[in-house]
């Protein structure tokens, strides 16, 4: 039998999904042991899995160098891959926002050029482009974006919005929420006709667990 | 001089050697094939007018083609497919012939951004077109072809999903969904994103059984009982024509002995935006993407001026030959399979014996750098060719066997003879 190869976002993602994969009986002793392994296998059910930065899961996926992945909707939706998305597994959920200044609320259409700083240029993108029909001006930061229309680098931003209260603090506002963020699990679509057998079997064990 | 010279630019690659060796031999094997079901093979330009690509068939995307300009500044592309070049060449060049036409073609497309062969912007693609018919026969045929084009390849298993696009079209024409609303079920269902088709559901008025079985279709793969799973459902004529379709090419492809590599995919929908009816892909283990697409384009040959029903695939040669790779596959290799040497006085006679064994079919190559014996022994080892031999005069010649290191002498009149 080949092993299937499941991909996992590092971080809070990899410990609720290690956490499932042990409700349906997967061996996750390695990852446990918190060796200097890259790669975790459980030899009675023919499973390896992995670590990766979680805007790799896509990657690893779309080319089947994993079976499957688990992965947030965000990055998902960053990376626009090829990709099957079977299941919300519901945790990590949040929620992917335009923010700005309370004076933008209900008039983003006022401004002439927008300029939306962003750790997610391809979502601010497709968001502005195809659902508003708008041009815009992506200024890609890495960190801390909420900054960005305090100092005037950006009239508005796009990120990720847990409880809003780093929003409120610094004066921001939710403008319009662009979809609802959660952990996704994703597989090859190849894999998916290939072994289709053994991951709707996992896939179904998960959804059970939820 | 420029920095650039010793790069080449992304998403090309050099195909060296024994990776060359291989990839000729499958697409030889292939061009067999092709000729042996009656096709002829065709050969397109590398470049055409955009405008053959930009027809509302073709929906190739315009960002993923190659552009620049001709002389009077027409946009050219390097062709990101052959399909339409053939629908193109079918409308204009052979009208009024006697149906089918059978074309097939193996060559080089060009597209920024895709994935044929592993990212590769240019690969190559190898494919028939069956124009002028659209029986169910027709889809078999072509399906049963693909099939015998993946097992003369040689990959240790693979399989071949249908869907058929009107299935999908039938059930929306009966939601009332608007053509934007439409396309985003249909991504969604292709991608099988059954959090996001849900959500949608949710927000839209169609009729309760029909939001059970959209919400189901990414599910509807597998063996032909997902036909009757979907038969249970009230459908409309188109639909149930499209499984009676379905059925029938099924049907055809048991009596050809190839059921054993067919499933149905009922939520497949995106191929090219220019499929009208079965649609199919092939899979294999080892690359993550379809290693072979095709379908039925019943609308694409009208756009250049005849209509004309077709339908088609195309393999991705590189995309196979990375499969085998992976899967580890025995791989024919090139190889030399003599080394030949000579004496100045035994010149004439080495020319002489080298085309005669060549004519035999051999593989040989004639030393042009004055190898003594032991050098000439070391330089066939290296390269792996078989054995040695050496003229040393109009008569009299030398054999050594480079595995078993055994040195014969002999005639030249018996080895000719040999």
């Amino acid at each position: 039998m080949r092993y299937l190869t499941i991909a996992l976002s590092k971080g809070r993602l990899a410990d609720l999904s290690i956490e499932l994969l042990e409700k349906l009986g997967i061996d996750c002793s390695e990852y446990r042991n918190a060796s200097r392994k890259l790669i975790f296998t459980d030899e009675t059910n023919k499973i390896k899995f992995f670590l990766v930065k979680p805007a790799d899961v896509p990657t690893y996926v779309e080319y089947g160098a994993a079976d499957m992945g688990v992965v947030g909707k965000d990055t998902l939706l960053e990376e626009g891959r090829h990709l099957y998305e079977v299941l919300n597994l519901g945790f990590a959920a949040c929620r992917m926002v335009v923010a700005g200044p309370a004076e933008l609320a209900g008039r983003m259409d006022s401004l002439n050029n927008k300029r939306v700083a962003t750790k997610y240029p391809r979502i601010a993108r497709e968001y502005f482009e195809h659902n508003r029909r708008e041009s815009i001006e992506v200024i890609k930061l890495n960190g801390s974006v909420e900054l960005a229309p305090l100092v005037g680098l950006s009239e508005v931003i796009v990120d990720i919005v847990e409880s809003g209260r780093t929003l409120k603090e610094n004066g921001l506002v939710v403008l319009d929420t662009i979809a609802d963020i959660s952990a996704r699990v994703v597989v090859n679509r190849v894999s998916m006709k290939m072994e289709s057998e053994r991951i709707n079997k996992l896939i179904d064990g998960l959804r059970k667990l939820l | 001089m420029s920095k650039w010279n010793i790069y080449t630019p992304d998403g090309v690659q050099d195909i060296l050697c024994e990776d060359c060796f291989t990839k000729k031999e499958m697409e030889h094997k292939l061009r067999i094939l092709f000729r042996s079901y009656g096709f002829s093979e065709l050969e397109t330009p590398a470049i055409e007018f955009y405008d053959v690509f930009a027809s509302e068939g073709s929906a190739m995307l315009q960002e993923n083609m190659f552009k620049f300009f001709d002389q009077q500044g027409r946009i050219l592309v390097l062709r990101p497919d052959i399909t339409v070049p053939v629908a193109r060449i079918t409308a204009t060049k052979f009208r009024d012939r006697a149906y089918p036409l059978r074309f097939s073609y193996i060559g080089n497309v060009y597209r920024y951004n895709d994935f044929g062969g592993g990212k590769q912007n240019e690969f190559t693609q190898a494919g028939i077109e069956v124009l002028g018919v659209n029986t169910p026969e027709s889809d078999a045929e072509v399906i049963a072809i693909a099939i015998q084009s993946l097992k003369a390849c040689g990959p240790e298993s693979f399989q071949i999903d249908i869907g058929q696009v009107e299935f999908f079209n039938g059930l929306m024409e009966e939601t009332g969904l608007s053509e934007e609303d439409i396309s985003k079920v249909r991504m969604l269902i292709d991608r099988k994103d059954l959090v996001g088709l849900e959500e949608f559901l949710k927000r839209s008025e169609i009729r309760e059984d029909l939001k059970e079985l959209i919400s189901g279709l990414p599910g509807f793969f597998g063996s032909s009982d997902v036909l009757d799973k979907a038969r249970a459902f009230e459908l409309n004529k188109r639909s149930r024509d499209a499984l009676e379709n379905i059925s029938q090419v099924l049907c055809i492809l048991e009596d050809y002995g190839l059921g054993q590599y067919i499933s149905v995919d009922l939520g497949m929908l995106r191929g090219l935006a220019y499929d009208t009816g079965i649609i199919f892909r092939g899979f294999t283990y080892g690359v993550g993407f379809p290693v072979l697409t095709g379908g039925r384009y019943d609308k694409l040959v009208g756009e250049f001026g005849a209509e004309c029903p077709a339908t088609g695939f195309s393999l991705g040669v590189n995309m196979v030959l990375m499969a085998l790779q992976r899967q580890k596959v025995e791989l024919g290799k090139p190889g030399t399979d003599t080394f030949v040497c000579y004496a100045e006085s035994g010149r004439r006679a080495a020319f002489e014996l080298c085309s005669v064994l060549r004519k035999q079919g051999l593989a040989v190559e004639l030393d042009i750098s004055n190898r003594t014996a032991d050098e000439a022994a070391a330089y066939a080892a290296e390269k792996k060719i078989g054995g040695v031999i050496r003229i040393l005069d109009e008569d009299n010649v030398e054999i050594h066997y480079i595995q078993s290191g055994e040195t014969t002498s002999v005639k030249i009149s018996e080895l000719v003879k040999r």
